[in-house]
C-alpha cells in the first residue's frame, strides 16, 4: 500500500507539489500523467526517500518515508527514467548487490528467473557500460523486482526498449500487480496506462487535477474510443488549468 | 584552411569565455577566482620578495647549478616522454570529440584542415597554459615573455612529438618489423636496469651521473638534439640573440611536425576514428564519476555474492570491485611511487624529516591521491539516487563507502613507511610503528572530511577545460580548509598527548595511546559530520 497525504515539495520557495493526497491499494497500478514541471518525478522521488517532502506524510506499506525509512524503503522498488547503474559491475553483480542491500537469501535462483523473464540471461557476466540503455533500464527493473517489493514505482519505464522489452515490462508489471503489489508509473505515453493503470492521476503545476479509477476518467469523457477519452481527458484537464479553471 | 572551421573556433573560444565569465559573475565564481588568483599571487610574491623562504625551497639551490641540471635533464625527459609515447601509444593522437566527428567529419573539410583547425585549438590550449606557467619560470628564464614563449613553443612541441611518434609507430604496424617492438622495450628496459645495478654498486657514481655522461656525448648529444633546442630556448634567459636563435629553430621543428602529422593523418585515420571512439566514451565515463584507466573489457567473471557485513558489506564490496577493475593501474603506480621514497631520498640524499620532503608528502598524501584515486561518494555523484533509497542507515552506507578508500590509501602510507624504514637510518621502528599507527585515523580523518566537503557543495571532479578557474579555485579553497582541519586534529592529539605526558610523567606509551584515540575520536566526529552531509544531500533537483 501507497499512502501520501497532503504532501507538498518547496524549492527554494517554488512549490513543485502542492497539498497532494492520494492511496494507491495493494494490486492496484496507479497512472500518474501530467506535463512536463507537473510535479510527476518530484512525488516518485519523494516516495522513495530521495528527496524529503517540505511537509506532509508518505508511507510505503504502512512505515512513514521519513520516520522509518529504512523499513519504507526495504519494501519499496523504484526505477528510474535514466538507470544510472555501476559501471564496473557486471549484470550478475547487480543483482548479488541488491541482494545484500536488502538482505535477500538465496536469491541466486530469483536472480536466474528474472534474468531469463527479461531475456537478460546471456549478458549475465557483462559490465553495464556496455549495455544499450534499453537493457541497462532491465536490469533496473529486475534489480527493483529481487526483493519482490510490496510498492514498485516506475519513472518513464519503455524508455528505449524495444518491442519486446515493452511488451515483457506490461506483462511484468501486471504479474507483479496480481502477486499484490501497489504500483504507481509516471509516463507520457497515454496509450501505456490505457492498457495497464486501472487508475489514474493527473497532474498539473504540482497540484493533482484529477484522480480516480481508469472507467471513471473514461466515462466522464464519454468517448467510445478509450485512447481518445484519455486524450481528451488530459488535454481538458490541463488546459483547464491553465486558462485559470478547473 | 577553411574559412567555416575558424569561424567555428572563435566562436567556440568565445562560448568559452562566455562560460568562464557567467561562473565569475556569480558570488561563489567570483570568491573561488578570488582565493585562487589570490594564493598564486602570494606564491609569485613570495619568490620575489623573500626568494630564500619558498614553500619547496628550491632557490636554497645554486641558480646555476639548477640551470645545468635543466640543461642537462630535461632533454632526457622529453625523449623520455616520445618513448613512452611509441610503448605506451593506444589512443588517437588528435582527439575529436562525437560531436565534432558527427558534424565536421561529414562536412566539406579536407583530413588536412581538420588536423590544422584541432592543432589551432591545441595551440589555443598551449597559450593559455604557457600563460600561467610563464610567472613560475620566470626564475630559470629570465623574463616573463622569454618564459612564456618557451613555454609556449614547448608544449605544443610535446604535443607534435607525441602525435607524429605515435601516428609513425600506428603507420609502421603493419610492417614485418613491428614484431621487433616488445624484444626492443624489453631490451631497453634490461639496459636500464643494468644501468642502475651499476650505479648502485659503483659507490662514487649515481644514476644521475651516468645520465648526464650520456647527455653530453657526442651519441648522446646527436640523439637529443631537436631536444636540446627546447631546453636551450628554455634556459634563453634575456640575450635576444639567443632567444630568437633557439626560438627560431624551435619554430622550425614544430612546423616539419605539423607536416609530418598531416602526412602521417592519412595512414592512420582508420585507426584514428576507432581510438577516437574509444576515448570518447572513457571521457563520457569519467564525466560520470568513474575512471579514465577503466577496464575495456565488455565481459568478465561475476562475483556471485555480496557480502551483507550490516548494511557496510554490499558498499564496500561494489567500492572494492570498482578499485580493482577501474583502478588498479593506479593503485599500482602509487604503491611503486610509494615504495621508491626511501631509495629516492636516499639517492638524492635529502631526508625524509626535511621540511621539503614533508611539503611534498603532506601534497601527495592530502591532495595527489585523493584526487586521483578515487573510490568513495566522489566518485558516485551520478548514482546517488541509488544510496539515497536503500534500506541502510546512512552511518553505515558512509562507512561503506570510506572504508575501501582508507585501506587503499593507509596500504600505500605503509608501502612508504616501510620503504623510509629500509633506506633511512633516522627512522627507527618504534618511530616507524608509531607513523603505521597514527597513519591510519589520519588516512580516515583526511576522507571523511573529503567526503563531507563534496556532499555538502557537490561538483564533478573534471574541470570544464583548462581555464575553470572555480574549479581550481575550489580545488585551492578545498584543500586549505582540509589542511585546516587537519592541523586543527594533529594539534588536539598532540595537546591531550603532551598533557598526558605533563600529568602522568611516563613513558612514551600511555601520552602516545592518549593522541592515538584522540585521533580516532576525530576520525569519528568526522564520520558523524560525513554522515549528516549524506542524509541532507539532494540529489539532483527536477521539477518533472
Amino acid at each position: 500500500m501507497i499512502k501520501v497525504t497532503n504532501f507538498s515539495k518547496h524549492y527554494n520557495g517554488f512549490a513543485a507539489v502542492r497539498d497532494l493526497s492520494f492511496t494507491v491499494a495493494p494490486g492496484q497500478i496507479l497512472g500518474l500523467v501530467g506535463p512536463n514541471g507537473a510535479g510527476k518525478t518530484t512525488t516518485l522521488r519523494a516516495l522513495c526517500g530521495i528527496v524529503p517532502p517540505s511537509s506532509g506524510h508518505l508511507s510505503i506499506a504502512d512505515h512513514d518515508i521519513v520516520k522509518a525509512p529504512i523499513a519504507a524503503k526495504q519494501n519499496l522498488g523504484y526505477i528510474p527514467d535514466d538507470p544510472r547503474l555501476f559501471d564496473t559491475l557486471t549484470v550478475w553483480e547487480h543483482l548479488a548487490f541488491t541482494a545484500a542491500a536488502y538482505k535477500v537469501a538465496d536469491f541466486e535462483e530469483t536472480a536466474e528467473a528474472l534474468l531469463q523473464s527479461f531475456t537478460l540471461s546471456h549478458k549475465r557476466d557483462t559490465l553495464v557500460h556496455n549495455l544499450s540503455r534499453g537493457m541497462r533500464q532491465k536490469v533496473a527493473i529486475a534489480c527493483a523486482f529481487l526483493h519482490d517489493p510490496k510498492a514498485i514505482l516506475f519513472d518513464e519505464p519503455l524508455t528505449g526498449l524495444d518491442p519486446d522489452g515493452i511488451r515483457g515490462i506490461q506483462q511484468a508489471i501486471r504479474e507483479r500487480a496480481r502477486e499484490g503489489a501497489a504500483i504507481i508509473i509516471s509516463s507520457h505515453l497515454l496509450s501505456l496506462f490505457e492498457t495497464l493503470c486501472t487508475h489514474l492521476m493527473v497532474l498539473n503545476l504540482g497540484e493533482c487535477r484529477r484522480f480516480g479509477t481508469m472507467s471513471d476518467v473514461l466515462t466522464e469523457f464519454d468517448q467510445s474510443d478509450s485512447n481518445s477519452a484519455l486524450e481528451a481527458a488530459y488535454f481538458t484537464i490541463t488546459q483547464d488549468k491553465d486558462r485559470g479553471g478547473v | 584552411m577553411d574559412a567555416a572551421l575558424l569561424r567555428l573556433l572563435a566562436m567556440r573560444m568565445r562560448g568559452g569565455l562566455r562560460l568562464r565569465l557567467m561562473q565569475v559573475v556569480s558570488l561563489r565564481g567570483a570568491l573561488l577566482l578570488l582565493a585562487m588568483v589570490g594564493i598564486v599571487w602570494l606564491l609569485v610574491a613570495s619568490r620575489e620578495a623573500v626568494p630564500n623562504a619558498e614553500l619547496l625551497d628550491i632557490a636554497r639551490f645554486d641558480s646555476e647549478a639548477m640551470h645545468a641540471q635543466i640543461s642537462t635533464f630535461m632533454p632526457l625527459g622529453l625523449l623520455g616522454m616520445t618513448l613512452l609515447t611509441v610503448v605506451l601509444t593506444t589512443g588517437p593522437s588528435f582527439h575529436y570529440s562525437p560531436t565534432e566527428i558527427n558534424f565536421l567529419f561529414v562536412g566539406p573539410f579536407s583530413r588536412r584542415d581538420l588536423i590544422l583547425y584541432k592543432f589551432i585549438a591545441y595551440a589555443a590550449g598551449a597559450g593559455l597554459s604557457a600563460a600561467l606557467l610563464a610567472p613560475f619560470a620566470q626564475a630559470q628564464t629570465g623574463s616573463v615573455l622569454s618564459a612564456f614563449l618557451a613555454a609556449f613553443l614547448t608544449l605544443l612541441f610535446v604535443q607534435l612529438n607525441s602525435a607524429a611518434a605515435g601516428m609513425a609507430w600506428q603507420a609502421f604496424e603493419g610492417n614485418r618489423l613491428a614484431r621487433l617492438k616488445w624484444p626492443a622495450t624489453a631490451a631497453l628496459f634490461v639496459f636500464a636496469v643494468g644501468a642502475i645495478i651499476y650505479a648502485a654498486a659503483a659507490p662514487d657514481r649515481t644514476i644521475f651521473d651516468l645520465l648526464s655522461e650520456l647527455r653530453h656525448s657526442w651519441i648522446g648529444t646527436v640523439i637529443l638534439i631537436p631536444y636540446i633546442v627546447f631546453t636551450e630556448l628554455f634556459l634563453a634567459r634575456t640575450q635576444s640573440s639567443h632567444l630568437a636563435f633557439w626560438g627560431i629553430m624551435a619554430v622550425l621543428i614544430n612546423v616539419a611536425l605539423l607536416w609530418a602529422v598531416v602526412r602521417l593523418d592519412g595512414r592512420t585515420s582508420e585507426r584514428s576514428l576507432r581510438d577516437n571512439a574509444r576515448l570518447s566514451d572513457r571521457w563520457e565515463r569519467m564525466k560520470q564519476g568513474g575512471s579514465f584507466w577503466a577496464t575495456e573489457r565488455i565481459e568478465v567473471r561475476s562475483i556471485p555474492n555480496a557480502p551483507t557485513l550490516a548494511g557496510v558489506g554490499p558498499i564496500a564490496w561494489r567500492q572494492a570491485i570498482k578499485a580493482v577493475r577501474n583502478s588498479s593501474k593506479v593503485i599500482a603506480v602509487f604503491i611503486v611511487v610509494a615504495a621508491c621514497a626511501g631509495p629516492l631520498t636516499s639517492v638524492i640524499g635529502i631526508p625524509i624529516t626535511d621540511d621539503r620532503a614533508l611539503v611534498m608528502l603532506l601534497f601527495f598524501f592530502a591532495f595527489i591521491l585523493p584526487r586521483t584515486l578515487i573510490c568513495d561518494f566522489r566518485g558516485d555523484l551520478s548514482r546517488m539516487e541509488t544510496y539515497k533509497m536503500l534500506p541502510i542507515a546512512p552511518w553505515r552506507i558512509c562507512m561503506g563507502q570510506l572504508v575501501v578508500q582508507v585501506l587503499l590509501a593507509y596500504i600505500v602510507a605503509l608501502t612508504m613507511i616501510v620503504s623510509v624504514l629500509l633506506f633511512e637510518d633516522r627512522l627507527t621502528a618504534p618511530v616507524a610503528l608509531a607513523l603505521a599507527l597514527f597513519a591510519l585515523p589520519l588516512t580516515f580523518l583526511i576522507y571523511a572530511v573529503e567526503n563531507t566537503i563534496f556532499l555538502l557543495f557537490p561538483t564533478k571532479l573534471v574541470p570544464m577545460g583548462r581555464a575553470d578557474f572555480e574549479f581550481l579555485g575550489r580545488s585551492v579553497v578545498e584543500f586549505i580548509v582540509k589542511m585546516g582541519i587537519i592541523l586543527i586534529a594533529v594539534s588536539a592529539a598532540a595537546g591531550v598527548g603532551t598533557f598526558t605526558f605533563m600529568t602522568l610523567r611516563t613513558s612514551w606509551i600511555l601520552p602516545g595511546t592518549a593522541s592515538w584515540l584522540t585521533m580516532i575520536l576525530i576520525a569519528g566526529l568526522a564520520t558523524i559530520a560525513m554522515q549528516y552531509a549524506f542524509r541532507r544531500f539532494v540529489v539532483a533537483e527536477s521539477f518533472d
